[in-house]
């Protein structure tokens, strides 16, 4: 009897946990410098508007 | 000072840390991953178990995982200890690190020793010693995972983490030894790397190169996962809003 269908399942398994290792830290990485590219620029807008009115 | 010496202690300093897992963590998951495609390629070259017949196979990737998620674990409460005893943060964030890494080894584990034990065993699952113990190590990962995020204050969240990680070692021999200690439905031990093993010689490659390759997907994991904490906690100093613009 050959049992391939548990073969392919749990190589299956394998990939799939390994690719969400992959990919949960490269998406952590670009959510991080986004959120600090986001944050830095906001507050060059908010200082520009004071530099203008002295 | 010793270079070596010297290059550990720069590599503490957090933008020295985040080059350094920013340039090795991706050779390390594309070796890893060119390792793994030639080991699950070996893995279907060798003949089909004269009991087993291709379930066997799944030998391949159940037990490199399962050896991880041991090694990951005893990595984890090393870190831990570092970290507890020299205050070393670069220690705390590899050691919080390493948690969803080994989380992730005992997850493959478990299902495929389920996947596995369904046509050899007749059943998918048994509160067998070996099973059980491998299941309480993916709830303590779990446990030091959820800790690290309920407490706010990074430093304090990874050092109560850490903790757990250091208490939960006691766990390792427990099920290192289940199989030996209790009957047990999983089979003994095979596989030995001081000493004759029982498996045949032809079946061990494609183990050996899956073992090495695991080592290095898990190293290439702990870089990016140490680099995007590494980040996280940094995110207000002058070095990460430099490479925030330079890298959008």
């Amino acid at each position: 009897m050959t049992y391939l269908p548990y073969v392919i399942a749990a190589y299956a398994v394998f990939v799939l946990v390994l690719v969400w290792d992959f990919v949960i830290p490269q998406l952590q990485i670009r959510s991080e410098l986004r959120r600090v590219r986001l944050r830095s620029q906001r507050d060059s807008n908010r200082a520009a508007p004071a530099e203008l009115s002295r | 000072m010793n270079p070596v010496f010297r290059w550990f202690h720069q590599l503490g300093s957090p933008p020295t840390f985040d080059r350094f897992a920013a340039r090795w963590a991706p050779w390390c998951h594309l070796l890893g991953l060119l390792l793994l495609a030639v080991g699950g390629w070996l893995a279907f070259q060798v003949p089909a178990d004269y009991q087993q017949g291709d379930s066997f196979r799944i030998l391949y990737i159940h037990v490199p995982s399962a050896w991880m998620s041991l090694l990951v674990f005893a990595l984890m409460a090393f870190y831990a200890a570092i970290a507890l005893v020299w205050r070393i943060k670069l220690c705390e964030i590899l050691a919080m690190a390493c948690a969803p890494i080994g989380a992730a080894f005992t997850v493959i584990t478990l299902a495929t020793g389920s996947i596995w034990g369904k046509p050899m065993w007749g059943t998918w699952w048994d509160w067998d010693p070996r099973l059980t113990t491998e299941l309480i190590l993916l709830f303590l990962y779990l446990g030091v995972i959820g800790l690290y995020g309920a407490i706010e204050d990074r430093r304090s969240a990874a050092r109560a983490a850490g903790l757990l990680a250091i208490v939960g070692v006691a766990l390792l021999p427990v099920i290192r030894y289940s199989v030996v200690w209790w009957n047990s439905l999983h089979q003994g031990q095979t596989i030995r790397i001081f000493g004759e093993s029982s498996m045949d010689s032809s079946m061990l490659a494609p183990l050996v190169v899956m073992v090495v390759a695991t080592k290095l997907w898990f190293l290439g994991s702990l870089l990016a996962r140490a680099r995007a904490d590494n980040l996280r906690r940094e995110s207000g100093k002058d070095w990460v809003v430099k490479l925030a613009q330079v890298r959008p």
